[in-house]
C-alpha cells in the first residue's frame, strides 16, 4: 500500500508548510527505525539517487542531508539486513521525513509513516481525529459524548445513557457511522436510539463533517464518524491495558481491557471486554428515576497483515440495557403538560440499581472478513463482508401482565459487501474504484401486540464510486469523486383502513394494495430510489503557515423507513407520528471551508459551511387526533427546502511553556426556507475554554474546561393546546413543547498522576469531575429537558493500567 | 483475481438466496387496546341511562341528571378492535386494583363522587368501577373520565395531584336538571 500521505494539518500541530524556494539551501532529516519493535536502525544509508547527498544514521538512527535544492527526488534508504526501500520525494521546504525498515519480510514494499494523534488525512474536507484513549481520559461514556469536544459536534440525548451524534445541525440517517470500514447498521433514524458500538474496541475515531467519505455512502450530508483499528506491529509481543472507572453520579463504573498478541509473520488476535453498571443518576436536587443502565461488550479481532496482503476477522457483540426516566413516561397530553410546567420530574423514589420499564435494549452482532492485496504497481484491491445484525426492544408501563412485553421489537439484519481497487496512479493523478452491495431485512415482531411502528421491510442498494486526487506538489491538491447508488425498498405494512383512505393513499398509491384485514389494510410499498452524490474540494497550503481548504458536496439520501412508514404513539412527547409514503429523497448541496493556521505558539482553524438541503424530510404536528388518553397531536413527516449554514472555531496558544488556553466556539443556523422558520433541535452557540496546566519533569498535569451553552432563540412553534379541567372549569391552554430552556455554564475538571512508568508497565490515575459546581441546568438537545434537569456534579476515579 | 471472482459468486449467491420478498406478516390485534368506554347510570326509581363512548364514533351523547339524587353509575371498559371476540378490560383493571385508579372531574356542574358498597377495592381505596353520584346543583358541563394507571398520590383531589398516566381520558357532556 502506498500511502501517499502528508503531515497533518490540524490546528494542534505542527504540520505540513511548504513553501516554494529558489535557493539550494533546503534540508531532510528524519529517523529511520525497526518496524518491529521500534528501535532505531544504525548505520543504514539514506540516497538522494542521481546526486551526491547521503547520509548515514546514527546510534538514533536519526539522518540529515542538507544543501539540497527544491525539486523532485528517488530517495533510496539501504541497510544490511534490510531490503533496499525507495521513495519518491517532493521537496519544496525543509522536511522531517522518518522510515520504518523492516528486516524480516522480504515481500515489504512499504513505508509507514508514523501516526499523529489528531490527524487530518484527507485534505479537503476538515477532518478531526482522537485516540479512544484521549475519549476515555476526558470522562465519555459513550462514543458520541465524546465527540462534544470538537466543535461543530454536538450531542442529541434522551437522558444520560443514550445520545446521539449531531454534526452541523443534522443527525440520524444523515450522520453516517463507520466501524472497521463497514457502515453501521441499526435502527439510526429515531432520536432515542443511540449507536450501538463500544468504542473501547477502536483505537482511533475520526470526524469528518463533510460527505467526504463516498467510499462509504453519499446519503450522508450531515458528516461521517469513523471508527477504526490500528495498523498492527509486526513483531512478537503481548500487549494490553484495562481502565477502571468509578463515578459518584449514578454510583456505578466501566471496566475495559483489552489484550493484543501479534507475531513477527503477521498475525494477529486481539480481544476486548467492557462492561457498565450504573444505577439511578442524579440532578443536582433529585434522583432521577430509572435511569440506571447495564452494559456487557465482547469483541475479537484476528488476522493476517503481511503489508502487502492480509486479512481481517471481526466479531463483536454489543448489549445494553437502558432504563428510561421514570417521570418521562406519560399517558397524554395532559400529563405531559403537567411535566413541563413542573420544575421536578412527576416521580422521584429513591436511588436503585434496578432498571424498570419504560426501558430500552439492544444487541448488536457484527461480523466481518476483509481482504486486502497490494500488486507490484501499487494498486490495492480490497473486498470485504460484513453482517450485523441489532434487535432492538423497547418496553412501556403496560397492563394486565404486559409490561415484560416489549412493545417494540425490531430485528434487522444486514449483508453488506464492498471491493475496490486503489492506488491506481497515473502521474500526478490518483484514482480509487469501488463497489458496494447491501441487503437488509427488519423484521418487526407481532407478539408485542401493538401496531408496528417500523413495518417489515427487504432494502436493496446498489452503488458505485469513483474517487481521486491530483497532487502537484505539496502546497496543491485537488480532490473530485462521484458516486451512484440504486437503493429499492420493499415493504409490507399494514394500514388502519381510515387512515390509508384519508390521506389518500388509497387513489395515490392503489398499486400497493394487497388485502383487506377487518379494519386493516395490508399493503406492499416498493420504493424506488437512484442517487447521485459527488464531492470536490482543493488545499492550497499558504506561506509558511497558513493553509486553505474548500470543498463542495452534493448529496442525495432516499427516506429512511421511520420516515417512509412510522405509524404509532410516541410515549415521551405525547406525540402520533405518522410517516409519509410521497417523500422524495433529499438532494443537498454543502460548501466547506477551512482556514488554518499553524504555529508555534498560535494555532487556530476556522471552519463555516453553508449547505441548501431540497426536500429536506422534518417532522411536524399538523392536527389533533382523539384517542381514547384525549386529543393527541399528529406529527408528519413532510417536506421542505432548508438552509444551514454555520461556524466552528478552534485555537490554542501556548501563554507560558507548561500553560495552554485552548478555545472553542461554534454556531449553526438552519432555517426552513419554504415555511421561513426556524429549524427543530439545532445546536444553539456554544464554546468550551480550557486551561491546561503541564509542568516540566512531574508525573501530574491539571486542566479545567468552561463549557458555555446559549439560548437556542430561533425554534419552530410546535406548541399544541389542551384542555384542563381545573377548580371545577375547563381551561383551554397550550402544551408548551418548544421553548428552549435557558443558557448555561458548566465547569469540568481533570487531573492526572502517573504513577508508575517503565518499558513494560504503566500506570495512572485520573481524576475527573464534571459539572464541578453542580449547576442546575437543561439542555435543549436532551429531550428530558421537560421533566428533569441535567445531570449534577460527578466526580469519577480512572485507573488506567497498560501493559 | 481468484479472490475476486470467489467475491463475486458469493455476492451472487447471497442476493440470489435471499431476492424473493417477504411473507406477509401477521395482522395484529392490539392488546390492551380500549375502545369502548360504557357508564351504566342507575338511579334508585329504577330510572337508568347507559353512555357508550366509542373511539371509532366518539359519539357526544349527554348524562342526564337530577340535582340531589343518588345515581348508581358503573364504568366498564372494551376492547372490539376484533369484533367477533370483544374484551371486557375491566376484568384486568379489577384483576389489578392495586395499580389502576377511575377517577372523574367535572367542569361546571358540582357532582360528588364516592365508592359504591359493591366497589372494587384496594384496602380502603375503592378503585370506582361502581360509584355513586350526587349533583348539587343544576346546569351543564362536561365531565372528564379517567383511568389512572400507577397514581402516586391517592389521597389528591385533583387529577394533576394523583400522578400516574392516562390510560383513559375522554370527554362527556353532562347535563343536571332540579
Amino acid at each position: 500500500m502506498k500511502i501517499s500521505l502528508f503531515r497533518i494539518i490540524l490546528p494542534f500541530l505542527s504540520g505540513f508548510n511548504l513553501i516554494y524556494c529558489q535557493t539550494c539551501d533546503l534540508q531532510i532529516e528524519g529517523r529511520i527505525i525497526d518496524l518491529h519493535d521500534g528501535s532505531p536502525i544504525i548505520g543504514a544509508l539514506i540516497k538522494i539517487e542521481g546526486t551526491n547527498f547521503f547520509s548515514q544514521t546514527n546510534f538514533e538512527g536519526n539522518y540529515q542531508i542538507k544543501g539540497l535544492c527544491p525539486g523532485n527526488y528517488q530517495i533510496s534508504i539501504e541497510h544490511p539486513q534490510c531490503r533496499t526501500l525507495k521513495k519518491k520525494l517532493n521537496l519544496q521546504k525543509d522536511q522531517v521525513n522518518n522510515y520504518d525498515l523492516e528486516h524480516h519480510i522480504n515481500e515489504l514494499e512499504e513505508i509507514i509513516l508514523s501516526d499523529k494523534k489528531i490527524a487530518q488525512l484527507r485534505k479537503s474536507v476538515q477532518e478531526t481525529s482522537l485516540d479512544i484513549s484521549e475519549i476515555n481520559s476526558y470522562g465519555s461514556n459513550t462514543l458520541v459524548e465524546a465527540l462534544n469536544y470538537i466543535p461543530g459536534a454536538s450531542v442529541l440525548k434522551t437522558g444520560n445513557g443514550i445520545a446521539k451524534p449531531i454534526i452541523h445541525g443534522m443527525l440520524g440517517s444523515r450522520v453516517g457511522i463507520v466501524t472497521d470500514n463497514f457502515r453501521q447498521h441499526d435502527q439510526e433514524w429515531g432520536s432515542d436510539h443511540a449507536p450501538n458500538i463500544d468504542f473501547n474496541s477502536f483505537e482511533s475515531i475520526q470526524l469528518i463533517k463533510g460527505a467526504a467519505a463516498l467510499r462509504y455512502g453519499g446519503d450522508i450530508p450531515g458528516g461521517l464518524i469513523i471508527l477504526s483499528s490500528n495498523r498492527k506491529k509486526l513483531k512478537d509481543s503481548l500487549y494490553g491495558g484495562s481502565s477502571f472507572i468509578l463515578e459518584s453520579n449514578g454510583r456505578g463504573g466501566k471496566i475495559t481491557s483489552n489484550i493484543e498478541k501479534t507475531y513477527s509473520n503477521g498475525f494477529f488476535i486481539t480481544g476486548n471486554l467492557t462492561t457498565k453498571r450504573f444505577g439511578d443518576f442524579h440532578a443536582p436536587n433529585y434522583v432521577l428515576s430509572n435511569t440506571g443502565l447495564k452494559e456487557a461488550d465482547f469483541s475479537l479481532k484476528l488476522g493476517n497483515d503481511k503489508l502487502v496482503r492480509g486479512w481481517k476477522l471481526n466479531y463483536s457483540r454489543y448489549s445494553i440495557e437502558t432504563a428510561i426516566l421514570k417521570g418521562a413516561h406519560i399517558g397524554n397530553v395532559e400529563d405531559l403538560f403537567y411535566s413541563i410546567n413542573s420544575n421536578t420530574p412527576r416521580i422521584v423514589e429513591d436511588f436503585t440499581y434496578a432498571i424498570y420499564a419504560p426501558k430500552q435494549t439492544g444487541r448488536h452482532h457484527r461480523l466481518s472478513f476483509s481482504y486486502f492485496k497490494l500488486f507490484e504497481n501499487q494498486n490495492k484491491l480490497e473486498w470485504g463482508y460484513n453482517f450485523q445484525a441489532n434487535k432492538r426492544k423497547e418496553f412501556d408501563v403496560r397492563r394486565g401482565g404486559r409490561t415484560e412485553i416489549p412493545a417494540i421489537d425490531l430485528l434487522l439484519k444486514t449483508h453488506n459487501f464492498v471491493g475496490s481497487v486503489s492506488g491506481i496512479n497515473y502521474k500526478n493523478w490518483n484514482f480509487e474504484l469501488g463497489i458496494n452491495g447491501l441487503f437488509q431485512d427488519n423484521f418487526s415482531d407481532p407478539n408485542t401486540g401493538i401496531k408496528r411502528l417500523i413495518p417489515d421491510y427487504l432494502k436493496y442498494e446498489v452503488g458505485f464510486y469513483a474517487l481521486g486526487n491530483f497532487q502537484k506538489n505539496n502546497s496543491f491538491v485537488w480532490e473530485y469523486g462521484f458516486r451512484v447508488d440504486q437503493i429499492i425498498v420493499d415493504a409490507k405494512k399494514y394500514y388502519d383502513l381510515s387512515n390509508w383512505n384519508e390521506r389518500n393513499y388509497s387513489s395515490l398509491f392503489s398499486e400497493f394494495e394487497r388485502q383487506n384485514v377487518g379494519t386493516q389494510i395490508l399493503t406492499n410499498p416498493k420504493l424506488q430510489y437512484l442517487n447521485f452524490s459527488a464531492q470536490t474540494g482543493i488545499s492550497l497550503g499558504i506561506g509558511e503557515a497558513f493553509t486553505i481548504n474548500a470543498s463542495y458536496i452534493l448529496s442525495q439520501r432516499a427516506p429512511n423507513a421511520s420516515e417512509l412508514f412510522s405509524d404509532g404513539l410516541h410515549h415521551s412527547i405525547a406525540a402520533i407520528e405518522y410517516g409519509n409514503l410521497s417523500l422524495q429523497k433529499e438532494l443537498s448541496h454543502k460548501m466547506l471551508a477551512s482556514f488554518i493556521k499553524q504555529g508555534d505558539e498560535f494555532t487556530f482553524s476556522i471552519d463555516p459551511f453553508i449547505s441548501k438541503i431540497i426536500d429536506y424530510i422534518f417532522i411536524e404536528p399538523t392536527k389533533l387526533e382523539q384517542t381514547i388518553r384525549g386529543a393527541f397531536p399528529v406529527w408528519e413527516y413532510k417536506a421542505t427546502d432548508a438552509f444551514f449554514s454555520g461556524i466552528d472555531f478552534n485555537s490554542s496558544i501556548d501563554i507560558a511553556e507548561q500553560l495552554t488556553f485552548d478555545l472553542g466556539l461554534s454556531y449553526t443556523y438552519a432555517q426552513d426556507l419554504s415555511n421561513d422558520k426556524p429549524i427543530i433541535l439545532i445546536p444553539p452557540f456554544n464554546s468550551f475554554q480550557s486551561l491546561k496546566f503541564t509542568p516540566k519533569n512531574q508525573k501530574w498535569n491539571f486542566e479545567i474546561v468552561h463549557h458555555i451553552n446559549g439560548k437556542q432563540n430561533r425554534f419552530p412553534n410546535s406548541n399544541f393546546p389542551v384542555s384542563l379541567i381545573q377548580n371545577g372549569e375547563l381551561i383551554n391552554t397550550e402544551v408548551d413543547i418548544s421553548s428552549p430552556p435557558s443558557g448555561f455554564q458548566k465547569v469540568d475538571a481533570y487531573a492526572s498522576i502517573k504513577i508508575k512508568s517503565n518499558e513494560n508497565f504503566k500506570s495512572k490515575i485520573r481524576i475527573i469531575v464534571q459539572n464541578l459546581t453542580n449547576t442546575e441546568y437543561r439542555d435543549y438537545l436532551n429531550r428530558m429537558r421537560f421533566y428533569s434537569a441535567d445531570l449534577g456534579r460527578n466526580i469519577q476515579l480512572q485507573l488506567n493500567l497498560t501493559y | 483475481m481468484k479472490n475476486l471472482l470467489m467475491f463475486k459468486m458469493i455476492i451472487l449467491g447471497i442476493i440470489m438466496s435471499y431476492s424473493c420478498s417477504k411473507d406477509d406478516p401477521d395482522a395484529i390485534n392490539q392488546q390492551e387496546y380500549i375502545s369502548n368506554v360504557v357508564l351504566e347510570i342507575q338511579a334508585a326509581d329504577g330510572s337508568n341511562q347507559t353512555i357508550d363512548w366509542d373511539i371509532s364514533e366518539q359519539n357526544s351523547q349527554s348524562i342526564n341528571l337530577n340535582a340531589n339524587v343518588d345515581y348508581n353509575v358503573d364504568i366498564s371498559f372494551l376492547n372490539n378492535s376484533d369484533p367477533t371476540d370483544i374484551e371486557n378490560v375491566t376484568l384486568e383493571i379489577i384483576e389489578e386494583a392495586d395499580e389502576h385508579q377511575v377517577f372523574y372531574e367535572f367542569a361546571e356542574v358540582s357532582v360528588n363522587v364516592i365508592s359504591a358498597s359493591d366497589d372494587t377495592k384496594d384496602g380502603n381505596r375503592g378503585i370506582l368501577i361502581k360509584s355513586i353520584w350526587n349533583a348539587s346543583s343544576s346546569g351543564s358541563g362536561i365531565v372528564r373520565v379517567y383511568l389512572i394507571h400507577q397514581p402516586s398520590n391517592l389521597n389528591a383531589t385533583t387529577r394533576e395531584g394523583i400522578g400516574g398516566f392516562n390510560d383513559v381520558a375522554i370527554d362527556i357532556p353532562i347535563t343536571i336538571t332540579d
